[in-house]
């Protein structure tokens, strides 16, 4: 139900560390914001949706995870038409292109377990000053994504009960069971996991 | 924060992304499509207080983050944060927060129903969409160079499909306060 967008592949941004490829984002991100100059912002464009579309996807594949964002960037550069001069507009829409395809193309060439390997380092810092723990978001990240078929299992029950009743399924009727019932399982859940000491509290 | 806390904040999340696989509702007189997604920040709040409903969204930013596609329509990954919308999405934290301290402050079990119906619809409605939009408004607006005002006039498109998701949060939160209540800040 939940397969990530990590895509498999061998391309040389797959073997590029998680913690350099965030590093490139935020200053990319930086620097696309510091320019103006199409002369800057073409190649950076170009560049990353090469980039974006070497790392082994089909060009549908490629185009349906980024088309909603590039639709509203269109959308916007529309209305921008009226509002700012020319220039400017072909500067927005390089520099949010071209921002989104390298974020995209991060998100596909790092798995899961790498992100959370990352995070886990970041969190360090607030674990020593006893804010939080890093073991408990990879624990809350684990129960989520353990949860969510369960939850939707249920969605569908409570929607089956609706249409066997003949009632019509509105969301109303149906978000209030759904979350009762399933945060009525939380007891039982955190019994289990202290139960079996994963906390070590 | 106990390990029910804990449970709780990762359950609603799971919840969120469920609400992000029911098929939208598009209503013929509001051209843009009821997610029930969106709503879950108004229901966290609401629901499981203002700390827990926070963190619940922070994990359900984090989900998005590292690549899953928990947003409705399949959504996620860091390119959604990059576009001009990712305001709203970061926002969502921060309202659900607020959505809570107001539910916190207004909704007690002595209330009679009405009261708790009137606290639960404000936390939601300044929560949910006020403090919404006074993030991701203007970051929207900086992100690409849309005039302010404009960008705040553009945004009125959502406010009807948005006041019908308040409405549906304050039924669905006093129907959950009633019958198994979370509410009372334990967090």
């Amino acid at each position: 139900m939940l397969t990530s967008l990590y895509v498999e592949g061998q391309s040389w941004f797959h073997r590029v560390p998680v913690r350099l490829k965030l590093a490139a984002l935020i200053v990319l991100s930086v620097a696309l914001f510091a320019t103006n100059a199409p002369l800057l912002l073409l190649p950076a464009f170009l560049l990353c949706g090469a980039l974006y579309l070497s790392l082994g996807m089909s060009a549908r594949q490629a185009f349906s995870r980024v088309g909603f964002v590039l639709f509203t960037i269109l959308v916007l550069a529309g209305i921008n038409l009226f509002l700012v001069p020319l220039p400017q507009v072909v500067a927005l829409i390089l520099r949010l292109t071209t921002l989104v395809l390298f974020a995209a193309a991060v998100t596909a060439t790092t798995t899961i377990g790498a992100f959370m390997d990352e995070i886990t380092i970041l969190l360090k810092p607030l674990e020593r000053v006893g804010l939080l723990r890093a073991a408990d978001v990879s624990l809350a990240l684990g129960l989520v994504l353990r949860f969510v078929p369960d939850i939707f299992a249920r969605y569908q029950a409570i929607s089956e009960a609706h249409r066997a009743r003949g009632l019509p399924i509105r969301p109303m009727t149906i978000i209030g069971p759904l979350i009762i019932l399933t945060l009525k399982d939380a007891d039982t859940i955190a019994a289990a996991i202290d139960a079996r000491g994963f906390r070590r509290q | 924060m106990n390990t029910r806390d804990l449970v709780l904040i990762a359950l609603f999340a799971a919840i969120v992304v469920v609400l992000g696989l029911i098929p939208p509702i598009t209503l013929g007189f509001i051209p843009v499509p009821i997610t029930a997604q969106s709503m879950g920040v108004m229901l966290a709040g609401c629901i499981i207080g203002a700390k827990r409903g926070a963190l619940s969204f922070l994990l359900f930013i984090l989900l998005v983050a590292i690549g899953l596609p928990v947003l409705s329509g399949g959504r996620g990954g860091l390119a959604v944060f990059a576009g001009p919308s990712g305001g709203f999405i970061l926002g969502w934290a921060v309202a659900a927060y607020v959505t809570g301290l107001i539910a916190e402050r207004f909704v007690h079990p002595g209330n009679s129903e009405a009261r708790q119906f009137v606290g639960f619809f404000l936390a939601s409605l300044i929560g949910g969409i006020v403090v919404l939009y006074a993030i991701g408004v203007p970051w929207l607006s900086a992100v690409t160079g849309t005039p302010l005002m404009t960008a705040a006039t553009g945004s009125l498109v959502f406010i009807p499909g948005d006041l019908l998701k308040v409405a549906i949060a304050t039924l669905a939160a006093r129907a959950v306060y009633a019958g198994y209540p979370l509410l009372p800040a334990r967090a």
